[in-house]
C-alpha cells in the first residue's frame, strides 16, 4: 500500500512539474498609478490594502502564472505626468494591465496608450461617467456622481419634498452630482430652487447657508470632497440652525465615508447619503473582507470603498487572466468579464456590458453610532443601479 | 563684469536668489554657445541608451524649455515670479483646444501656443511689473489663480478639473507619427529646446537682453541713459511668455491632454525649484537643473513610491548647503580652483 501511495506520489508530482513547465509560468505585471504620497495618499494606501488582502485571500499566481502589482506615485491630478508612467509602465516594464486612478484626468490621460498597446485599465477610483467612452479598454469598479445621486434624488422626490436646492464643491465631480439631481428631481415632480457651486477651497459656508436659507428649499442636497470641509459644512449647517428650521441634509456618501467619520464627528449624526458601500453592510462577504483587513493591517477602521473598488479591480483582473490564459490581448480580456457578476463586500454587482462600468446596490444610509462608534447604518436598498451618467453628454 | 558694481543702487534690485550669480555669470571665457549643441548631441544619445524611458525624457525636455523661459525673466532681469505656470498653462490650454476644434498639425500648435503665452505675458506683465520683490511675487501668484480659475470655470473650453482631452495631434511634418514609444515626441521635444536654447542665447547678448541685465543692475542707470526699464522688462517678460507657452503647447501635443496642474501655483514653484537648483542667469543651468531634478525625482519615487519625497527633500538642501550657486555654479568653482592651481604651479 505504502508503494502505491509513493508511486500515486511521484506520479502526482511528476504531473505537477510537467503541468507547470507546459503551462510556461510566467510573471504578470500589473502597473498601479496612484497617489502614495502627499494629501491624497489615503488613496493609493486603500488601493495597496485592497489589494494586498485580495492577494492573501486568493494567492498571488493565476494558473500558474506570478501577478505582480508595479506601484507608480502620483500625488496630484496630473495628467501629463500619468501619461509618462503609463508610457514607462506598458514600454519598460511591459505590464499587462493598468489599474489605479483616483482623478478623472489622470484616467483619460492614458486612453491613447491602452489603445495603441491593446492592454486594459481597471479604474478604481476616477468617477467621472465620460471616463469609460475615451476606449474599450476601461472597466471601472468604483461608482460614478450619477450612479449615486439618481436614486437619492427619487427617494427626497417619494419623500414628498416639492423643493430642493443644491450645494456642490465647484469642480467635475461636484457639478456632475448637481446635474445628475436636477435632471433626477425634476423629472420626479419636484423643482430646484437654486444651483448653488462653492469654491473648492472654501472653509466658510455661513453666506451659501443664509442662501440655502432664504431660497425656501425643504432639502439640500450637497456634495463636497471628503475631508475638513465637509466638517466645516456640516458644522455650518447645524450653527446657523438650518437644521432646526427643518431643512433635510442629503449627499452622496462621499461625504461621510467611514476613515473621515472619527473626524466628522457629531456633526454628521443623523445624515443621510446614498452610497454603494458601507463598512456596516451586513453581508459574509464584507464581514471575511473585513476580518481579513483586521488581520493584516491591524484594524478595519481604514476600509472605505476605494479599498473595495481596489479589492473588486483586482477580481477583474485575475478573472480576466484566468479566461484569457495569461496570454493579455486588451479587448478580449475586457470581453471576458463584461456582464460578469459576483458578490462584492459591498453587495450584488456586474459589469455593464455596454459601459463598462460596475452595476451595483445603492444604499440609503443614515450616520449612527453603534457602540460607541460613529457607522453608516443602510437603510434602504436600490438594486442593480447603472452609470446612469454614461453617455448623457455634457 | 558686474561684479564691481556694489553701490547702493543696485543692492535693491538684485533679490537674494540672484545675488551671487552675477559675478560666476561672468566667467574669463564663455563656452555658453556649447550648451545648445550639447544638449541635441546628449538627447540624441540619451534616445539609444534609454529606449524605454522616453516618457519621462519627453516631459523632461519640455519642462527644460519652460524653466528655461523662468530663467529669461528670473536670471536676466531679476523678476522674482511664482507665477510662470500662467504662461505655460495658457499656451498648453491654446494648443489643446486649438487641436480639438481648429488645427492638429504640431508645428502649427506650437506657434498658437507660444502666441498664447506671450499674449498672456504681456498683457499681465503691463499691468504687474511696476511693482518689485515682494509685492511683484504675490501679483504673479495672484495672475496664476485667476487664470487657474478662469479655466476651471470655463468648462465647455477646457474640461475643468477633469482636463482637457483628446488632443490627437497630427503626425510631425505628414511623416512621423506621435506612437506609444514616445521616439517622435522625445525628438520632436528635444529639437524644439536645442532651438528654444539658440534663440535664447541670441536673446540675451543682444542689445536688448543686455539692456535687461542693465535693468537688473541698476534700473536707474538705464533710465539715466535714455531707456526704460520697464519698457525693457515688460518686454522680456513678454519674450519669456512666448517660450513658457511654447512649453505647454509641446506637453499638450506630447501628452495629449491638458489639465488644471499645468496652472498650478505648485507648477511655479517647481520650476522655480529646478532653476534655482541648476543655477541661473546661465540658460543651461535650468536645462541642467530640470534634467538633476527630475531624474532623481523619477528614480526614487519608482524605487520607494510611499516615501521618496523624503529623500527629494534631503538631494536638495544638499544642493543648497553645499553648492549654492547651483549644480552649474559647480562646473565654474571646478575651473576656478583648477586655473588657481595652474597659476600657483607656474610661479
Amino acid at each position: 500500500m505504502t508503494t502505491t501511495l509513493r508511486k500515486a506520489l511521484l506520479g502526482a508530482v511528476f504531473a505537477a512539474s510537467l503541468g507547470v513547465g507546459a503551462a510556461d509560468a510566467a510573471t504578470i505585471k500589473v502597473g498601479v498609478i496612484a497617489p502614495f504620497s502627499g494629501p491624497f495618499a489615503m488613496f493609493g494606501q486603500t488601493f495597496k490594502e485592497g489589494i494586498a488582502i485580495y492577494q492573501a485571500e486568493h494567492g498571488k499566481t493565476v494558473g500558474g502564472d506570478t501577478v505582480e502589482f508595479v506601484f507608480r506615485d502620483l500625488d496630484q491630478a496630473n495628467p501629463a505626468q500619468s501619461k509618462a508612467l503609463a508610457q514607462e509602465l506598458i514600454v519598460k516594464e511591459r505590464v499587462s494591465f493598468l489599474a489605479g486612478f483616483t482623478f478623472t484626468p489622470d484616467a483619460m490621460a492614458v486612453a491613447p496608450l491602452i489603445d495603441e498597446a491593446n492592454i486594459p485599465a481597471v479604474i478604481f477610483n476616477a468617477a467621472t461617467s465620460a471616463i469609460t467612452e475615451k476606449s474599450p479598454r476601461y472597466v471601472r469598479t468604483s461608482f460614478t456622481l450619477w450612479q449615486n445621486t439618481v436614486p437619492l434624488a427619487n427617494h427626497i422626490a417619494k419623500l414628498g419634498v416639492k423643493k430642493a436646492i443644491t450645494a456642490v464643491s465647484d469642480y467635475g465631480p461636484g457639478i456632475d452630482g448637481e446635474t445628475a439631481f436636477k435632471a433626477t428631481f425634476e423629472k420626479a415632480g419636484g423643482a430646484v430652487v437654486d444651483t448653488i457651486r462653492m469654491p473648492l477651497k472654501s472653509n466658510d459656508f455661513a453666506p451659501f447657508m443664509q442662501r440655502i436659507k432664504d431660497s425656501g428649499a425643504e432639502a439640500v442636497y450637497a456634495f463636497l470632497p471628503a475631508g475638513p470641509t465637509t466638517l466645516a459644512f456640516a458644522k455650518a449647517f447645524t450653527d446657523n440652525g438650518l437644521k432646526e428650521k427643518g431643512i433635510q441634509f442629503f449627499g452622496p456618501g462621499d461625504i461621510t465615508q467611514e476613515p473621515d467619520l472619527p473626524a466628522l464627528g457629531d456633526a454628521v449624526l443623523g445624515m443621510t447619503t446614498s452610497f454603494h458601500y458601507s463598512q456596516a453592510h451586513e453581508s459574509a462577504a464584507n464581514k471575511s473582507f473585513l476580518a481579513k483587513y483586521k488581520e493584516l493591517f491591524g484594524s478595519s477602521d481604514n476600509a472605505t470603498f476605494t479599498s473595495v473598488g481596489a479589492y473588486d479591480g483586482v477580481h477583474l483582473i485575475y478573472t480576466m487572466i484566468a479566461k484569457t490564459g495569461g496570454k493579455i490581448d486588451g479587448l478580449k480580456a475586457v470581453e471576458a468579464v463584461k456582464g460578469m457578476s459576483w458578490e462584492s463586500p459591498r453587495g450584488p454587482v456586474t459589469i455593464d456590458p455596454d459601459s463598462r462600468h460596475i452595476r451595483q446596490t445603492v444604499y440609503l444610509r443614515t450616520v449612527e453610532r453603534v457602540n460607541g462608534k460613529l457607522q453608516n447604518t443602510e437603510k434602504a436598498s436600490f438594486a442593480d443601479q447603472p452609470d446612469f451618467g454614461y453617455k448623457v453628454g455634457k | 563684469m558686474s561684479a564691481t558694481m556694489t553701490d547702493g543702487l543696485s543692492k535693491g534690485t538684485t533679490g537674494p536668489m540672484t545675488r551671487d550669480t552675477t559675478a560666476l555669470a561672468a566667467p574669463r571665457r564663455d563656452f555658453g554657445w556649447l550648451a545648445a549643441p550639447i544638449t541635441g548631441a546628449l538627447g540624441l544619445a540619451a534616445f539609444w541608451l534609454f529606449p524605454e524611458d522616453l516618457g519621462l525624457m519627453t516631459r523632461i525636455a519640455a519642462t527644460a524649455l519652460y524653466v528655461l523661459s523662468l530663467d529669461l525673466v528670473l536670471g536676466y532681469c531679476g523678476i522674482a515670479t511664482l507665477g510662470h505656470a500662467a504662461m505655460f498653462g495658457t499656451g498648453a490650454y491654446a494648443a489643446g483646444i486649438a487641436a480639438v476644434h481648429l488645427v492638429n498639425d504640431p508645428l502649427v500648435l506650437l506657434l498658437i501656443g507660444g502666441a498664447a503665452g506671450g499674449v498672456m505675458a504681456l498683457v499681465t506683465g503691463g499691468l504687474i511689473l511696476h511693482a518689485r520683490g515682494l509685492t511683484l511675487l504675490m501679483l504673479t501668484i495672484a495672475v496664476t489663480q485667476i487664470v487657474q480659475e478662469v479655466a476651471n470655470k470655463a468648462r465647455d473650453w477646457t474640461g475643468g478639473s477633469d482636463g482637457l482631452s483628446g488632443v490627437d495631434p497630427a503626425p510631425l511634418l505628414g511623416l512621423f507619427r506621435f506612437d506609444m514609444f514616445g521616439r517622435t515626441s522625445y525628438l520632436f521635444a528635444v529639437a524644439v529646446l536645442v532651438v528654444g536654447m539658440v534663440a535664447a542665447r541670441r536673446i540675451v547678448r543682444s542689445p536688448f537682453g543686455l539692456a535687461c541685465r542693465g535693468v537688473k543692475e541698476d534700473p536707474l542707470r538705464i533710465s539715466a541713459l535714455g531707456g526704460s526699464p520697464r519698457a525693457y522688462l515688460v518686454t522680456m517678460y513678454a519674450v519669456a511668455g512666448i517660450f513658457a507657452g511654447v512649453a505647454g503647447a509641446l506637453t499638450a501635443v506630447s501628452s495629449g491632454i491638458v489639465g488644471l496642474d499645468s496652472v498650478s501655483f505648485s507648477w511655479s514653484a517647481e520650476a522655480l525649484v529646478m532653476l534655482v537648483l541648476g543655477g541661473t542667469g546661465r540658460l543651461y543651468g535650468a536645462v541642467i537643473g530640470t534634467v538633476a531634478f527630475m531624474t532623481v525625482h523619477h528614480i526614487l519615487a519608482a524605487t520607494d513610491p510611499f516615501h521618496w519625497m523624503l529623500f527629494i527633500g534631503l538631494f536638495l538642501m544638499g544642493i543648497v548647503l553645499f553648492l549654492p550657486g547651483g549644480i552649474a555654479s559647480g562646473g565654474e568653482r571646478l575651473r576656478a580652483l583648477l586655473a588657481r592651481k595652474g597659476e600657483g604651479d607656474q610661479a
